[in-house]
């Protein structure tokens, strides 16, 4: 079986168109005012019930759990395989990160299931959005720990992150299905951030230098996943930054508050590039 | 049929639309649902948002304005985004011209601007428009509309038949829809 499996060759059926964040940011549109002299359009941008556009962005935002699902298997399955059992020096993986991984692939492909029933509930089809394949591309290194800091604590970071404003969404909404199995998802993600975070520390324990080379990548991976401060802490961004679970997945306060730190840049420089393409275009 | 449509911009910058078409598909569905009056469309393209409002200027009557806007996700191909969406654009116009014909009864006086509708008004009048654009056979998802609704009045069954009342409704006035005043 092939090992190493590039982004571009992902299995999808004609359902699936795929983008890239390059082509994200060249959207020169902003859902958040851009002017600096410009006032909110409201309190917050925070996707809530209360928001008027609340069904259509829960949906969006769903269809790209569904694929980020997707990819987080194919990235765990593509972790469990690419690697020769070792001691974890090179290119080896201890065989319990192994069954770790095929563990949270076996997670993963359950979170799909329950991504797509949720979709068809919330009634889109699958494919109805593009699919950001950013995600997976965060899962081609060819360092188990750097794999370990791009998907474990940055991937399944953000799905924490998103997990906890999905679960909000449907407790105010009352939505008794949406609520529940994103509760039930968001406790499988914690776990994973956990596994990666213990390995992580595990796997370079006598190498601070590998170490430091993953965190580092996790960083680059936080800023891309930040989507252009889609998330982060501040209001005007649609999804949150979850806290306490990132606390109870290892997270220590510095690492979420340099996390806070970079969405709030990732907002501003977004809201810059957009507003100088808005300028040149005389709006 | 309508005397005039106007399309606001005529030339896009930020998407990769075309006013002429948009004016096109905006004829057709005014002959489908039998509109003459005079149509003024304006699409914010800066924002990736979907708000739409219909206005009629000046008192309803035949030679009325009707002034419709759109933010440029209404008329989008989400696969496919800043690119235009045929079918987005008919449900999107559709929609919005519903509640333009509905605007220019006067049992529908009393309804609020657009824009001044609350979450649930706004959830109710689309359910009303839901209905008809789907016997005007232009595909409205029933269960996207079910899950709005659901989302503003309950996830309970005694709601659902609520939509279902609303789904299959036609020739309702604003103190027919549920909620409003």
């Amino acid at each position: 079986m092939r090992q190493f499996f590039p982004v571009e060759d992902l299995a999808r059926d004609e359902r699936f168109v795929q983008t890239n964040m390059a082509e994200r940011m060249r959207d020169a549109r902003s859902a958040v005012p851009v002017k600096k002299s410009a006032k909110s359009r409201g309190a917050s941008n925070r996707l809530t019930p209360e928001r008027h556009d609340a069904s259509d962005a829960a949906r969006s935002l769903m269809h790209g759990i569904m694929v980020g699902e997707i990819q987080a298997l194919e990235g765990a399955g593509r972790t469990a395989h690419d690697f020769e059992v070792g001691d974890g020096s090179g290119d080896t993986i201890p065989f319990e990160l192994k069954l770790d991984m095929a563990r949270q692939a076996w997670d993963e492909a359950r979170h799909v299931e329950i991504s797509a029933k949720l979709s068809e509930w919330m009634g889109t089809e699958i494919g109805q959005f593009q699919e950001n394949t950013v995600l997976f591309e965060a899962a081609c290194s060819n360092d188990p720990v750097l794999r370990l800091a791009g998907v474990n604590r940055a991937l399944e970071g953000l799905a924490i992150d998103v997990f906890t404003q999905m679960k909000e969404f449907g407790q105010l909404a009352g939505d008794p299905f949406l609520e529940f199995c994103e509760d039930w998802m968001l406790a499988d993600e914690v776990t994973h951030v956990k596994m990666g975070s213990d390995w992580l520390r595990k796997v370079t324990e006598n190498d601070p230098g590998r170490r430091a080379k993953a965190l580092e990548f996790q960083q680059v991976v936080d800023k891309l996943f930040s989507f252009g401060g889609a998330r982060g802490e501040g209001q005007e961004s649609p999804i949150g930054l979850a806290r306490r679970f990132r606390e109870l997945a290892g997270f220590s306060d510095d690492e979420v508050d340099a996390i806070s730190q970079m969405d709030h840049d990732a907002l501003e420089e977004r809201k810059a590039a957009v507003r100088l393409a808005q300028e040149a275009a005389g709006v | 049929m309508p005397t005039h449509i106007s399309v606001a911009p005529e030339t896009f910058l930020f998407v990769a639309y075309d006013a002429k078409r948009i004016g096109e598909i905006t004829r057709e569905l005014a002959e489908q649902l039998g509109v003459s009056n005079p149509i003024s469309i304006e699409v914010d393209e800066t924002t990736p948002l979907s708000k739409m409002s219909a206005t009629i200027e000046g008192p309803a009557s035949p030679d009325s304005t009707i002034l419709l806007k759109l933010q440029s996700g209404a008329l989008e191909d989400t696969k496919h985004l800043t690119n235009f969406s045929e079918k987005r654009a008919r449900l999107s116009l559709g929609r919005v011209m519903l509640r333009a014909v509905d605007r220019l009864r006067a049992d529908f006086a009393d309804a609020p601007a657009d824009l001044q509708l609350t979450n649930s008004q706004n959830a109710a009048w689309d359910v009303y428009c839901g209905g008809r654009l789907e016997r005007m056979r232009l595909g409205p998802v029933e269960q996207q509309y079910r899950y709005d609704f659901r989302n503003r009045f309950g996830f309970h069954d005694d709601i659902d038949v609520m939509f279902d009342r609303l789904w299959s409704a036609e020739d309702l006035g604003w103190a027919d829809l549920p909620i409003a005043g």
